[in-house]
Formats: C-alpha cells, sequence, structure tokens
C-alpha cells in the first residue's frame, strides 16, 4: 500500500511537472534571454554602410530571439577587421550574449596568412550573413575618352583611386587591372568612399572600382547621363546577371591559366560570404540553437528585407548558417594562388601575366 | 546626392528633435555650467577628453548635443568666479575680474551677472547667426578644393601651434612634432605598410586619439588637483542687486554688444588668434572707444559687457573655422574634431558638402543651448554661486573614476588602462616642464590627414600640384597668418595688455 502510494505520488509529479522538464531546454533558453542585453561587435564605424548593414539587422534580431533580449551594437572597427574579429576569438565570453557582425575581410586576412590575425575562422560560430551579392565594377571618367577596352588598355598611367591598401575596392581595383592589362596603372589609396567619387569628378583620379549597388545609389546621374564609361563586372556570385550591366564582360572571361580562374573563385568566395555574423567558440549549444534560429527567421522576415533595403538600398541576399559554414569550410587554399592574390592585395607592383 | 542649404537646415533640426539628444543637450549645459563655475581649474579641454571615450559610441547628433551643449554654456556662465570672488574665470572670461569684482564688491554683483549672461546669450546669437551665414559663403569654395588645397589647409592648421605653443615656440613644435610621429603607428592606408606595430594587434590602428587626450588632459589635471588641493579660499562677495537692472545695461549698450561680438567672431574665424585674446581685444575695444575710459576698472558695467559677448560669439567663429575649414583654433575644437572623425565626418570641405545637415545641428544646438544658458544663468544665479565652493576631495577620485572607465570603455581593452596612464604621466611632466599638450594634440590629429593629401597630391599630379593658384593663395594665407601671430607676440612684450599685440602675449598655453 505504501509502495503504492510513493508511486502515484511520483506518477503525479511526473505529470505535473512533465510539461515543464520536457520543455526545459527551450524555457531556460527564454529565460536566459529575457532581460538579458546581446551585444552586436560590429567590425565597421557608426554611420557608414556597414554600420546601416548592422542597424537593419539589429531589431529583427531582438524580435526573433526568445525573451526579446535588449540588443546593443558596440562598434569595434580597425585593422581591416581583425580587431573585432580578435576580439570575439580571444576576448568576448562564449555567453551566448555577445555577436559579432564581422567585415568581408576577415576570411581573406587569415587565408592570406596576414599580420596581425589571432582568430580561426574555422573555429567560428556562424549564423548567417544578410547580403552576398555584391557585382564589382570598374569605370573611368567620361571625358578621357576611353569608350572601350582597347582605348583604356592603350592609356598608360590611369590613376584608380581607392579607400586603403587591402580594402575591397583596392583589390577589385588590382583585380581589373591585372585582368583587363591595362598599362601601368597607378593605384592611390587614402580616400574615403565618397571622397573616391570626388576626387574622380574633379579629375585628381581617372578611374575606380566599386560595388555596382553603392554605385547605382550614390550616383545614379553617372549611369543615366552616361557621365562614366563602364567597363567590366565581376559576378558575385558567379553567373548571377546585374539587371542592368549585364552587358559588360565578366573578369573571368579574360583569365587566360588555371591558376588565374581559381584566384577568381577564391575571391569570389570571400566576397560571397558577405558581412558574416559569428559567435565566439565554445558558445553552449543551446544558445547557439537559440540565435541561429533567430537569425534565420530575422533573415526571412519580409520587414527586414524592407528596412534593409530602405537603410541600405541593397536587396536581401540572406546565407542561412549552415551554408555560411560549409562556405568557409570549401574555400580552397591552394598556395600559388594565395601569393598571387597576397600580391594583388598588397602594394607591390603587378606580376606580369 | 546633395541637400540643398534649406533642406539641410531643415534636417538639422529635425535631427535634433528626439528626446535622447534634448537630454544630452541639458546633461552638456550641467556640465559645462558646473565647469564654468567650480574654481578647480576644470576646463572644457578636460570635460571633452573624459566625455570624448563616452560619446563617440553614441550616436552622433547626440554626442553633439552634450559637447556643444557643455562649450556653449560654460561661457556663458564663466562670469561667477571673476564677479564674485574676484577670480579670473576660464580663458575669454579673465578681463571681465576687472570690474565685474569691483561692481559686486559694492553690491552690485547680481546687477553684474545679469548684464553678463544677457551680453553672452546675444554674443552667443551673434556668433551663431554668423556660422550659418558663412556656410552659403563658403559652400562654392568648396568644389575649388581637392587634395593638393587640402594639404595647405592642414598645413595652414599646423601653424596653430605657434597659438598653441604659448611662449614656448621650440616646445611647442617639440610636442607637435611627437604628436606627428605618434600619428604615424599603425597600417599606413596609402601602402598598407604597418609603421611602429611591432606585431602587436593593439598598434594595428594607432592608439586611439580619444584615449591620449583623455590622458594628457585629465590625469594631469587630477593629480594636479590632489596634489596642490587647489579651491577658492576666499568668500565671495555677497549677491546683491537685480539681475534685471544688468539687462537692462546690456539692451542699452546693445551697440557696444554687437560689435564686440563680432570681434569675439573675428577671434574665432582668423587663424592665429588664441582663445584667450578675445575678452582683452573686446576690453580694449570698449574701453578705448567710451567716452569716459577712467571709469574702466572701477566697476563700470560696460567692462563686463564687452568681454563676455566677445567671448561667447567666439564659439561661432571658432566653428567656422573647425567645420567649413577643417582645422582646430584650439585644443576644444580640436578635441571636437576628433569626435567628429569618430563618427566617421571629416571636418571642413568634404563635411560641408556631404554632411551639410550636421552641420546645421550643430548650429542648432549651439543656438539652443545659448539661450538655455542664459536663462540657467538668470533662474539659478544663487544657487549656481554655491557651485563654486565645492571641495577637491569630492572632485579628485571622481575625475579618476571618469578617466579610468572612459578609457575603458572605448575598445573594453585592458592595455587601453595601461595606455591612458602612461600618457597620463607624460602629460603631467609635460604640463610640468612647459611642453604645450594641445599642441602634441594638434599634431595627432592633423598628421594622418597631413599625410594622406601630401600622398594622394604627389600620387595624382607628381610635383606640379605646387603650381595650383588655388594652392598658392592658401600658401600665402597661411604664411601671412603665421607671421602676423609671430610678430603679434613678439610686439605683444611691449603693448599693454588690451591691444592685440598684448593680448596675444598674454596668452599663455594651456598646459
Amino acid at each position: 500500500m505504501t509502495r503504492g502510494y510513493s508511486f502515484s505520488v511520483f506518477a503525479l509529479l511526473v505529470f505535473l511537472f512533465y510539461p515543464i522538464i520536457s520543455l526545459e531546454p527551450v524555457f531556460s533558453q527564454t529565460d536566459f534571454y529575457q532581460g538579458k542585453t546581446v551585444t552586436v561587435v560590429a567590425s565597421t564605424a557608426p554611420g557608414g554602410t556597414g554600420d546601416l548593414r548592422v542597424k537593419a539587422l539589429v531589431p529583427f534580431l531582438r524580435k526573433h530571439i526568445p525573451g526579446s533580449p535588449t540588443v546593443v551594437i558596440e562598434y569595434m572597427e580597425g585593422g581591416g577587421g581583425r580587431k573585432a574579429a580578435n576580439y570575439l576569438f580571444r576576448t568576448a565570453r562564449p555567453d551566448g550574449l555577445t555577436v559579432g557582425a564581422m567585415s568581408s575581410g576577415v576570411l581573406g586576412l587569415q587565408i592570406m596568412r596576414e599580420s596581425g590575425v589571432m582568430y580561426d575562422i574555422d573555429k567560428f560560430i556562424y549564423l548567417g550573413a544578410p547580403e552576398t551579392v555584391g557585382h564589382q565594377i570598374i569605370y573611368t571618367r567620361k571625358d578621357l575618352g576611353l569608350s572601350n577596352l582597347e582605348k583604356l588598355r592603350t592609356k598608360p598611367g590611369i590613376r584608380i583611386g581607392a579607400q586603403s591598401v587591402g580594402h575591397v575596392s583596392y583589390v577589385a581595383g588590382r583585380f581589373f587591372a591585372y585582368f583587363l592589362d591595362l598599362k601601368d596603372p597607378k593605384f592611390i589609396a587614402g580616400y574615403s568612399a565618397p571622397e573616391v567619387d570626388a576626387a574622380l569628378l574633379r579629375g585628381e583620379l581617372d578611374a575606380r572600382a566599386n560595388l555596382a549597388t553603392s554605385a547605382l545609389r550614390r550616383n545614379p546621374d553617372w549611369f543615366e547621363k552616361g557621365l562614366m564609361d563602364f567597363h567590366a563586372i565581376m559576378e558575385i556570385p558567379k553567373g548571377a546577371k546585374h539587371p542592368r550591366l549585364s552587358h559588360l564582360p565578366e573578369i573571368e572571361s579574360f583569365a587566360k591559366t588555371d591558376r588565374e580562374k581559381k584566384l577568381i573563385t577564391m575571391w569570389r568566395i570571400f566576397r560571397l560570404v558577405g558581412y558574416p555574423y559569428v559567435m565566439p567558440p565554445g558558445t553552449p549549444k543551446e544558445r547557439v540553437d537559440v540565435l541561429q534560429e533567430a537569425m534565420r527567421k530575422a533573415l526571412k522576415d519580409p520587414d527586414f528585407h524592407r528596412e534593409f533595403q530602405k537603410l541600405v538600398g541593397d536587396e536581401v541576399e540572406p546565407v542561412m548558417p549552415e551554408e555560411l559554414a560549409k562556405v568557409i569550410r570549401d574555400v580552397p587554399r591552394d598556395a600559388e594562388v594565395i601569393d598571387l592574390l597576397k600580391n594583388l592585395s598588397g602594394s607591390a607592383p603587378l606580376p606580369p601575366r | 546626392m546633395e541637400l540643398s542649404l534649406f533642406d539641410a537646415a531643415a534636417r538639422g533640426f529635425l535631427n535634433i528633435l528626439h528626446l535622447k539628444v534634448f537630454l544630452a543637450m541639458m546633461i552638456g549645459v550641467s556640465i559645462g555650467t558646473f565647469t564654468a563655475v567650480a574654481p578647480q581649474g576644470l576646463g572644457m579641454p578636460l570635460v571633452y577628453a573624459i566625455a570624448l571615450p563616452i560619446v563617440i559610441k553614441w550616436e552622433p547628433i547626440t554626442g553633439i548635443a552634450l559637447l556643444i551643449g557643455a562649450s556653449s554654456v560654460s561661457a556663458i556662465c564663466a562670469a561667477y568666479l571673476p564677479i564674485l570672488f574676484g577670480i579670473p574665470g576660464g580663458s575669454g572670461s579673465q578681463a571681465t575680474v576687472l570690474d565685474g569684482y569691483p561692481m559686486g564688491k559694492r553690491g552690485e554683483g547680481r546687477r553684474a551677472l545679469g548684464a553678463s549672461f544677457m551680453a553672452g546669450g546675444m554674443g552667443s546669437l551673434i556668433g551663431t547667426l554668423t556660422l550659418v551665414l558663412a556656410i552659403p559663403v563658403t559652400r562654392p569654395l568648396i568644389y575649388l578644393m581637392g587634395s593638393p588645397e587640402l594639404f595647405v589647409v592642414m598645413l595652414w592648421g599646423l601653424s596653430m601651434v605657434a597659438v598653441l605653443a604659448g611662449r614656448r615656440p621650440i616646445k611647442g613644435l617639440i610636442a607637435a612634432a611627437f604628436g606627428l610621429l605618434l600619428a604615424t603607428i599603425g597600417q599606413q592606408a596609402q601602402s598598407g605598410i604597418m609603421r611602429f606595430v611591432f606585431d602587436q594587434p593593439y598598434l594595428l590602428d594607432g592608439i586611439s586619439i580619444s584615449i591620449i587626450a583623455l590622458a594628457l588632459f585629465g590625469i594631469p589635471s587630477a593629480l594636479d588637483l590632489a596634489l596642490t588641493k587647489l579651491g577658492v579660499e576666499q568668500q565671495p562677495v555677497p549677491l546683491k542687486g537685480s539681475l534685471f537692472d544688468g539687462v537692462k545695461d546690456t539692451l542699452r549698450e546693445w551697440w557696444l554688444v554687437v560689435r564686440c561680438s563680432f570681434v569675439g567672431v573675428w577671434v574665432g574665424i582668423v587663424p592665429g588668434l588664441g582663445s584667450q585674446v578675445v575678452d582683452w581685444l573686446a576690453y580694449g575695444h570698449a574701453a578705448q572707444t567710451s567716452k569716459n575710459p577712467a571709469n574702466f576698472g572701477k566697476g563700470d558695467v560696460r567692462g563686463v559687457i564687452a568681454p563676455e559677448s566677445a567671448n561667447d560669439a567666439k564659439d561661432g567663429g571658432d566653428l567656422i573655422t573647425t567645420l567649413l575649414m577643417g582645422f582646430p583654433q584650439g585644443v576644444v575644437t580640436a578635441l571636437f574634431i576628433v569626435a567628429l572623425l569618430a563618427w566617421g565626418y571629416l571636418p571642413g570641405p568634404e563635411m560641408l558638402k556631404k554632411n551639410p545637415e550636421v552641420i546645421f545641428s550643430v548650429v542648432w544646438i549651439q543656438g539652443i543651448s545659448g539661450i538655455i544658458g542664459t536663462l540657467v544663468g538668470f533662474v539659478l544665479a544663487a544657487q549656481l554661486a554655491k557651485l563654486a565652493e565645492v571641495r577637491y576631495t569630492f572632485m579628485v577620485p571622481l575625475m579618476f573614476i571618469f578617466i579610468l572607465m572612459g578609457a575603458f570603455s572605448v575598445n573594453r581593452d585592458p592595455i587601453d588602462l595601461l595606455v591612458v596612464i602612461t600618457f597620463g604621466i607624460l602629460g603631467y611632466f609635460m604640463r610640468r616642464f612647459g611642453y604645450p599638450r594641445p599642441a602634441m594634440i594638434l599634431g595627432l590629429v592633423l598628421g594622418d590627414l597631413m599625410e594622406k593629401y601630401l600622398y594622394r597630391s604627389v600620387a595624382s599630379y607628381g610635383f606640379s600640384w605646387l603650381g595650383r593658384p588655388a594652392v598658392i593663395v592658401l600658401f600665402i594665407l597661411a604664411a601671412a597668418s603665421l607671421v602676423l601671430t609671430v610678430r603679434g607676440r613678439l610686439k605683444g612684450r611691449e603693448d599693454s595688455p588690451t591691444s592685440l599685440g598684448g593680448a596675444m602675449a598674454r596668452t599663455a598655453d594651456e598646459s
């Protein structure tokens, strides 16, 4: 009788608490994030397009994390993204409350074994990325009269402007100069993004490489009024035709060797990872799951797409967590190609083809 | 797409219509008021240095509201110490003591304060309006500015060392050169070369200017305060009379206010004149144009109205040079430029072209906080007088807490704490041995920009950029400003303190 009574009490307790026990992981994470603050460490400076990319996502991340924690942005620009990546990898507590909004250069910096890299891209936990399409184009001032590729190739000493050595637009400019066989091009870095455009208009520069979306958004009249000559495009991802610039020759059509093709493939992958969101290695799996799920929902949220379009001016082309991790795992690490990429990313003279 | 000036002004106003911006401005106003009234030698450079690491993490307009709110009101409330205690106020309010204190002693303290607030408010308004008018005048000129012209403008800015170095030009040059050297730490954007990095990720982008500023100005002030135990020892004069008598005096002397305000704006705009000359020039002007100059120095209310209106109007002139030309007139504007750079704005032609709405937000905040400062002065006159009695034992720990918290908040990097202490000790010894810290900050702020513009000029034009007409004109202006500054200093040793030369000679460095 006593035994039966004890069993009944036990069964009753199990019955009463089963829902709580069985839902424990979910409840605990909801409880965990409720009232907490998630810090998004952004590798960008406040105020620029990179900042707007982060700002567009943050409210939706908050919306989709169970418990709706406060989400704040902490800016940690520097070192081409190294500073934030190093912080995430080495210093940030892996407690599920710190997320990194990385710059797109983080991947390339490690692959190219640049100094100051103290993180390992293979050990980060990936949450996804909102934007992966990033067609690069090269254009020159109309008054130079370089209306076709032949004229562009024969003009010596074209001055190509960019932000800084190693910056995406700098490397893209050198890619175009290399693959289009420009004659003694000069690469002039040290401008901010708007300054490059202004210098181009003033005649201080002759050409620049830029994201097609940025060029269209900032200077639509350059396209509409034909104020610049557009010469070539690098499709990212490969085969994704730009709605207005699909007539431009694609950079891979100028590649002469397998090595050069591999180089373009590698660069495309670097760009394809977009602006990845990561978590420090060692973050508890259940918290990673919660944030990955929140990120999936946020990236699919139509309101987020509208907000992103409004703030950044680009379409959302998301990469989900698993896909992003796979792309990074599969990055080719061919030493010969890396050496060529290192050359094109630096300030040394372009190698002969 | 560029905004029309009207749109920029409207957007600039809309930008500040947020509760947090208003709150930040009020916090700034409170800090500025306290700084102006507290006698421990606190000054705006210290406030900016402490606030910088915090506000650069905020949204730009909110941060600007705090900084401009503080500096704008501190000038308006700077007359407390001269009038009530007979202590020369911060820079720009030193001449007020000559007539303000005698007025206080003969029971007209409220009248003097009323005149000071009213003149300050009107001066601030005139300075702000001049800034507004300068924007459309300057804007067409910026299209002439390429990298070569910007380099010369920066060079002109560097000649400010002559002002910031006070009477120690060699030490000023050494400090500025050290600042320029520090600016080279990190990866050079133009070549990708790592300079003085020693494989340390911390140094990849150089050392944060806001941390260096915090260290150089914060720690020496706190140490000085702790070691000298400075405070107001004497009792204030009793606060008697009517504030409105001072208001009536100021309105009656409106033409003097207008003239002295333009003296203030001129001092603010013209490179080469330091902030400490403004009150003496205005005071001298008032005395020289008066029918009965013998009354000056004996409690003539015009001796309060003139320096205070000029001192407050000067902020508008300072901002013209800072925002539209891109180089600082003193350490406060140098630190303001540091904040603007941290928010991603490049003060000068670039900002006028790309972010005119932010410039107008600064204008609106400057104008509104000037009005609030005037009202605060009127309403809280008696209460503010008590603030002047705050003891150093309260201030010193508070300052150290803010300095260390501020440094850590920049990157949450413990190395920043080491850096702030190291540069703090350096700042203490620089101050002790007369090496002007503002000159070092100037070198640090301008070093990076100068290098960038020079590189771009040479890379794009070779050496032919030296022959560009705008470059030649700017070189002449820069040289003329430098010569006038140096000549003013040399001449000033023999002049009266209220002449231009004499006033400039009074300009001790802010070390």
